[in-house]
């Protein structure tokens, strides 16, 4: 019975550790701890611009893999995702939640690049 | 030019339009799930042929029954719904009287 208390703690803290250890995790993890629910609705042409980045870059990591394209990716999505970190953080700071909210919806479309970025690095 | 946030699927649906407000061609690039790709081809063979407003009725839910997608990938279905509703706002936007046909994109 012991053991099974310690595995079901042992399990939470791991999910608690790896929730805060990601910016994006954490960030939703925050919303949802000030009740605000993560963005539901559809992205449309109001941010035509920002997709339309997002779509470029899914179209180039659709292509054949290339070592130089794809190290300028993987520098380019580093970047990004750098940058809407520190946003996140100063919506947080200054409680502007609404802020942090879609700061983070796109944070999770480089989320998604990152993983397909680390696909297409595995040697086929 | 879509997005759904909640999972950061991106959905490209554009149509030709002729001059009688008919979609002759329409054609997806979809950046998602399984069902993401297969909502937005469903809806781009379900626009081909109909007229804009004939178009704008067609909801998640015919596509989400069409697919038999479980719960968990409804909004795949609701994204491709707002894919062809934004292809054909953007559409009515550019509609200049004077052209013969328009290819708009959303």
């Amino acid at each position: 019975k012991e053991q099974y208390y310690s595995e079901q703690h042992s399990s939470l803290i791991n999910k608690a550790y790896q929730t805060l250890l990601n910016p994006l995790s954490r960030g939703l993890y925050l919303l949802e701890l000030n009740g605000v629910e993560p963005a539901q609705e559809t992205d449309c042409d109001a941010d035509s611009v920002f997709l339309m980045e997002i779509m470029e870059i899914n179209e180039k990591l659709a292509e054949p893999k290339n070592e130089n394209i794809l190290e300028e990716i993987e520098t380019l999505i580093k970047v990004k995702q750098e940058e809407l970190t520190k946003e996140v953080t100063a919506a947080f700071e200054r409680d502007d939640l609404q802020e942090a909210k879609k700061l983070l919806a796109k944070m999770k479309y480089f989320a998604n690049l990152e993983d397909k970025l680390k696909n297409k690095k595995i040697p086929s | 030019l879509v997005g759904a946030p909640a999972c950061g699927d991106v959905m490209k649906l554009q149509v030709e339009v002729d001059e009688n407000g008919r979609i002759v061609d329409a054609r997806f690039k979809t950046f998602g799930c399984g069902s993401a790709i297969a909502s937005s081809s469903l809806a781009t063979e379900w626009v081909k042929g109909k007229t804009v407003d004939e178009a704008l009725k067609i909801k998640n839910t015919d596509i989400a029954k069409e697919l038999c997608l479980p719960p968990v990938k409804l909004h795949c279905s609701m994204l491709a719904e707002d894919a062809i509703k934004a292809a054909l706002a953007d559409y009515k936007l550019k509609q200049d009287p004077n052209k013969e046909e328009s290819e708009k994109k959303a």
